[in-house]
Parts: C-alpha cells; sequence; structure tokens
C-alpha cells in the first residue's frame, strides 16, 4: 500500500542500472542521513534486482520502504527514514576553509571553525580524535594526565611547529662528510669525546619530551606535534654526533658518571612544565652556545657544519622553553616558584659535581686551540673561560626572557649546572 | 524477593558471551537481576526449558514451534527482535541460469541451508510449494546441513548456499533475509552473478520463550526492562548491534502459523 500524498520526499536519486551491492546503497545511505525522520527518498532505477533488495535492506537499517512501483522498465521507489541515528554524533562541520599564505596552507591559521576553540581545560574522557571532530557517543574514554593548557601550551607555537618542519635535514646528506681526512691526533681524540658528550647530552633532550608526550592530551594538539618535531631533532642529532666519532679513526670516548649524574637528574620532574623548563631554557639555552663555540673552532667543514645545524634547531627548542615558561608563570603564580625550586633542589642534588669533568675541559680547549702546543693551549685555556661567562649572560637574559627578575635570574643561573645541559 | 530469571541461549558465535554478559549488566539497573546459561544446541535448551532448568529460552523459530508442540501450548512468547518482525526468505538465482520467474525454478537445482533452518531450508520449501514448485514437479534440493543442532543461526550454511551459486553448483538458493541485506551491504555479491528472484511471504524468526507456569510477577518486569533499551543510548547499541535489532518488541505469534503447517507438512520432528 502506497500513500503518496502523506510522504514528503525530501530526496531524490537515479540510480540508473546499478545494483545494490555494486554501490547504490551507498547512494542511499548518504542522502538518507540528513533527512528527518518520515521524510523520504525517492530512488528510480532500471536493475530489476534493486526493489527487492532495498525492500530487504531497509528492514535491516530501519527505515521504512513505503512504496515501489514500476512504470516503462524503471522502478519509482520510496524509502522513508526511520528514526535511528546511524552515528551518535553531531553532524560533521561544512563550509570551514583556512585562510591561504600564497601556496602554502599554515598552521597559524587552521584556528577555524570548530577546530579553533581551545579550552583551557581539556575534558577528562580524552579521546584520540582531531580537536573540533564530532566525536561519537560511545567512543572508549582515554586518560591523558596533562589536561590544562598552561602546562603545555606557548604562545606562537604553531609558527614554531612551521618553522620546525620546514627546516629538517637529513644526516646523512646534508654534512659534508666527503670532506672529512685524517686530523692531527690529539685534536681527533678531542672532537670524539666532545661528540660523545654531545651525543649523551640529546639522549636527555630525547628522553625528557618522550616521558611526557604520551601523556599530553591530543586536545593541546599544537604541542603534541611540536614536541614531536624536537623528538625528530634530537634523533638526528644523536645520528650526526655519533657518526662523527665514528667516521674519520677516533670512535666513542667516555661517558662520564659526573655527566650521567646531571643528565638523569632532568628526568627526575613529574611535571612537563618543570622537566621543560631545565631541560630546554636552562641546558638547550646553555648548549647554544656550547654549539656557537665548537662552530666557531671547528677544526674542519664537516664538525663545523654538525654544529650549525643542531644550533639552528636547538635554539627552536630554546624558544618553546622560553615561551612555554613564561605561558606558565603568567597563568599561575605559583609556577615562578616552582620552577626556581626545581633548580634548587636539582642543585643540592648534583652538589658533588664541581665541574664539566677534565676530560671535557681539556677536550674544549684543545679543540677551541687547535692543539696541545703551548700557544694553543693558552688560546683554548682564554677560549674556555670566556665560553662560561657567555653562557651565564646569555643565561641570566633567557630566564629574564622567561619572566624573572635580574637578581633571581642570575641566582638561578650560577646554580645551574656545571655539565652545561 | 523474586529470585533471578534464568535465562538459556545458544553458543552459536563468540559473541553469544558479550552479548548476555552485556545485557545481564544491564539488568542489574534496569531490571530484576538475570543469569544465563549458554547450550549448544535449540534440542538441549528446548529440554532444559521444559524440565524447568531454565525461566526463559531465548529461541529460534523451530525451536519456540517445538516447544509449542510438545506442551500442547502451554508456553508463552515473550518478546522478540524488531527484525524478528516481517522476516523473510530470498530466493536468489545466478543471472545467467535464465530463470525469471518462481515457475522457472521447476527442473532447476536449489541450495539450501541446514535441514533445521526455518528460513534457509523449511519455510523457503513450505512456501515454493504453494507456488506449486517442490520437488515432485522437478525441483532438485542441493542441501547444506551445517551446524545442525543450531538452525542456521551460523550462517554458515547460508554462506555455503551463495558460494554454490557463484561457483555454478547451483541455479539457485534460499536464504534468510537478514543475510541477503548483509550481503549486499557488504558488497559481498556480484550483481553480475546472483540476483534476488523472489522474496517469500513474511513470518516470526526468535522470540523468548517461557512456559506459561512463569508467573507474570517473575518475567514482567524483565520484559519490561528489555523493552527500554534504546538504540541511541551508547552502552546499549554494541549489545543490539551484535544481537542484530533495534530494539526489543512485545511478542506477536500470528507469523509462526506458516512454520507450524510446515514442520506438519515436511514430517519435521
Amino acid at each position: 500500500m502506497t500513500r503518496p500524498l502523506t510522504i514528503k520526499v525530501k530526496a531524490q536519486y537515479d540510480g540508473e542500472d546499478l545494483g545494490a551491492s555494486e554501490g547504490l546503497l551507498v547512494a542511499v545511505a548518504r542522502l538518507l542521513d540528513p533527512l528527518a525522520e518520515g521524510e523520504a527518498l525517492e530512488l528510480t532505477s532500471e536493475n530489476p534486482s534493486v526493489s527487492g533488495d532495498l525492500r530487504i535492506w531497509c528492514r535491516r537499517a530501519g527505515h521504512r520502504f513505503a512504496s515501489s512501483i514500476d512504470e516503462n522498465g524503471k522502478s519509482r521507489i520510496v524509502i522513508e527514514r526511520g528514526a535511528f541515528l546511524r552515528t551518535l554524533a553531531d553532524p560533521p562541520e561544512w563550509g570551514v576553509r583556512m585562510p591561504r599564505r600564497g601556496a602554502t596552507v599554515d598552521m597559524r591559521d587552521w584556528l577555524v571553525g570548530r577546530h579553533a576553540a581551545i579550552e583551557e581545560e581539556a575534558a577528562r574522557d580524552g579521546s584520540l580524535a582531531p580537536r573540533g571532530a564530532s566525536l561519537e557517543e560511545g567512543a572508549p574514554a582515554i586518560e591523558f594526565s596533562i589536561r590544562k593548557r598552561a602546562d603545555v601550551w606557548a604562545n606562537a607555537i604553531s609558527e614554531l611547529y612551521e618553522q620546525a618542519t620546514s627546516s629538517q635535514w637529513v644526516g646523512a646528506r646534508d654534512i659534508p662528510w666527503q670532506e672529512l681526512a685524517p686530523l692531527d691526533e690529539v685534536v681527533e681524540r678531542a672532537v670524539c669525546q666532545i661528540m660523545t658528550f654531545l651525543a649523551e647530552n640529546e639522549y636527555a633532550a630525547l628522553y625528557v619530551p618522550a616521558r611526557f608526550i604520551g601523556q599530553l592530551h591530543p586536545h593541546f594538539t599544537e604541542a603534541a606535534l611540536f614536541l614531536t618535531t624536537v623528538m625528530v631533532d634530537e634523533a638526528r642529532h644523536i645520528e650526526v654526533f655519533t657518526k662523527r666519532a665514528l667516521a674519520n679513526g677516533g670512535g666513542l670516548g667516555v661517558a662520564s658518571a659526573t655527566t650521567q649524574l646531571s643528565l638523569a637528574s632532568l628526568l627526575e620532574p613529574k611535571d612537563f612544565s618543570t622537566a621543560s623548563f631545565l631541560l630546554s631554557v636552562l641546558g638547550e639555552g646553555t648548549f647554544l652556545d656550547l654549539l656557537a663555540f665548537l662552530e666557531d673552532h671547528a677544526p674542519e667543514r664537516a664538525t663545523r657544519e654538525i654544529c650549525r645545524r643542531a644550533r639552528q634547531d636547538e635554539a627552536r627548542h630554546v624558544r618553546f622553553g622560553i615561551a612555554h615558561a613564561r605561558y606558565a608563570i603568567e597563568a599561575d603564580g605559583g609556577a615562578a616558584r616552582r620552577f626556581a625550586s626545581a633548580v634548587e633542589a636539582r642543585a643540592e642534588f648534583l652538589k658533588s659535581v664541581s665541574g664539566v669533568g677534565a676530560l671535557i675541559e681539556e677536550s674544549l680547549i684543545i679543540y677551541s686551540g687547535g692543539g696541545m702546543n703551548p700557544s694553543s693551549l693558552r688560546t683554548g685555556t682564554r677560549r674556555l673561560a670566556a665560553l662560561y661567562q657567555t653562557m651565564h649572560d646569555n643565561r641570566v637574559k633567557r630566564l629574564a626572557a622567561a619572566g624573572f627578575g635580574v637578581d633571581q635570574a642570575d641566582h638561578m643561573s650560577r646554580l645551574h649546572t656545571p655539565n652545561f645541559m | 524477593m523474586n529470585k533471578p530469571i534464568l535465562m538459556g541461549a545458544v553458543a552459536y558465535d563468540p559473541k553469544v558471551v558479550p552479548i548476555w554478559d552485556g545485557i545481564r549488566e544491564y539488568m542489574k539497573e534496569a531490571g530484576p537481576g538475570m543469569d544465563y546459561v549458554l547450550f549448544s544446541n535449540y534440542e538441549a535448551q528446548v529440554d532444559a526449558l521444559l524440565s524447568g532448568f531454565i525461566d526463559i529460552a531465548w529461541n529460534t523459530n523451530l525451536a519456540y514451534v517445538r516447544t509449542h508442540r510438545r506442551t500442547n501450548g502451554r508456553c508463552r512468547a515473550l518478546a522478540m527482535r524488531d527484525t524478528d518482525v516481517d522476516y523473510c526468505s530470498v530466493i536468489v538465482v545466478r543471472t545467467d541460469a535464465g530463470i525469471n520467474s518462481v515457475a522457472d525454478l521447476r527442473g532447476r537445482t536449489l541450495a539450501l541451508g541446514s535441514r533445521d533452518s526455518g528460513h534457509a531450508a523449511i519455510l523457503p520449501l513450505y512456501f515454493l510449494k504453494r507456488q506449486d514448485v517442490d520437488p515432485q514437479r522437478g525441483l532438485k534440493l542441493l542441501r547444506f546441513d551445517l551446524d545442525v543442532g543450531k538452525h542456521g543461526d551460523t550462517g554458515a550454511s547460508e554462506a555455503a548456499v551463495l558460494n554454490a551459486l557463484a561457483s555454478g553448483q547451483a541455479e539457485a538458493g534460499a536464504v534468510g533475509d537478514p543475510f541477503w541485506a548483509k550481503a549486499l551491504e557488504e558488497r559481498a555479491v556480484d550483481g553480475d552473478k546472483v540476483r534476488l528472484l523472489w522474496t517469500t511471504p513474511t513470518y516470526h524468526h526468535c522470540n523468548f520463550t517461557a512456559l506459561d507456569s512463569l508467573e507474570e510477577a517473575r518475567f514482567g518486569p524483565w520484559v519490561e526492562a528489555l523493552l527500554r533499551m534504546d538504540y541511541n543510548n551508547p552502552k546499549h547499541r554494541p549489545l543490539l548491534d551484535m544481537e542484530g535489532l533495534k530494539r526489543w518488541v512485545p511478542a506477536q505469534t500470528e507469523g509462526y502459523r506458516t512454520l507450524f503447517e510446515a514442520v506438519e507438512e515436511q514430517g519435521i520432528e
């Protein structure tokens, strides 16, 4: 029985001779989805099996097969939408369009539509859905312990992410390895020891964000994605520092107990902000000056290029560290105090560590002076002393940029580990 | 305090456990307490209902008809799935077999599911006979008696029917309409080779069966709670999807008449 006068046909489709299992059900389901209960889809078909197939499918799908009329070898079929939703989710967005920057689509411009709404605190029931996606009810609740924006955010984080992805380089290809030639043995030994030291520090810089990224609520996707680039950068640094030690007749040097103790203490903080402050503002900040020093005094081009490229990456990590510390301090008055106490606690923990260690200091003097003859050593010694001063001065500036007063910044800088990182 | 309802179901698939575990959990809050036991076949489940070991049996149509015959009607259907109302069987044919009407099936080979499947064997034969198509009129039968005892629930014999058509072993076959709808939806049907020819008149499929000695005070609240399950509730939806329904409905029994007749006619005990 048909009731053509009472049926509101809201969608139409000509299925031609397409069979139900050949794709027709895709169109039928998609066209019924947006209709209200009781509204109808009118379908024409030249395929003789379609009417029977759809009658059966409607029963399974919860729709009402209202009528089917055959005329001139065609069926005209009317299906009334049933009450049930196929997915228990709000409808998807439509009409959202990011602005373009010339030919590029930039993360800085992606705060559009529902994606633009960044909460100060993400929902306790987390998910792996992109921010702004329509999450279906019944999805499992995934717990993420980092749920507050202030605990992970930084201004200009999208800009930092875009810089990071566009500045990626290839350790095997982008270093002039072909120019590497045998060096004077004392210098090569110094290079190898320094590369070993740099690599072990970068393991810390890789493992600190790695410990937090799995706890970070994907609502703060910019932070998760940026930290992923940090990890990729650190992996590449470990790669090239290790390659340099192995590539020119020397080999890996000593990983000293004091360096390991200092690095182990970076793994201690339980909250991301404190860990990031110690690692990125103080540690990687200090590393910037070390890498500039190694670049300036490199014995050959491959090592110089390694240090230059690593320094550029580290500068981005430091910018994030400062911007995040500043964001955290502005959002929460207690953050500055927490950071300061973490510096004190780390200094207390490392009080047995009085310097970077003889092996590293001697290597830095030989490396920067160019050898072990008296005039080289004199030059190297002066240069290392100047490096220490530069490191302190710049740490104070970075701490001030993060939001500390000059006196406190000076005090905190002096408490920083003599191990650099 | 009534003692909990003990329900029986047949373990035709591993998902039977999460389905009834989930409904038992639901009933903890929504209705009277219940527990369930699983049987490997419907005959054992019907015996357990008749002996009083279980209060309610989640029965196929054939299991319901058997219960009814063995109790001389002293049993009642309590509830069923929305999909158990207006169930039908589908006669599908090879497109190259030159079969354009039900009458054309005479002299051809028809693949059938398990002999104890109401929808894939018993009722297709019953309804075809009323179209003057049966073995006496030259219809050849190719039976796939798989998972006998589970009344066709596993779908294995229906899959065998479609395979027999695809391979050319049979020119026609009978399956239940949910199986056909699912095959279409999963694009598992090659429309160039196999198509729907005819659908039988509708009938009822499964129901919850109790003996009429079970007091309404015991089954009433349980059935009411069942009817309140909601497909739009994300906790209920996976259970209902697994069991193949959108909502539970009060039982109707007029749709079993044809199966009673078919069982008599075909001499099925």
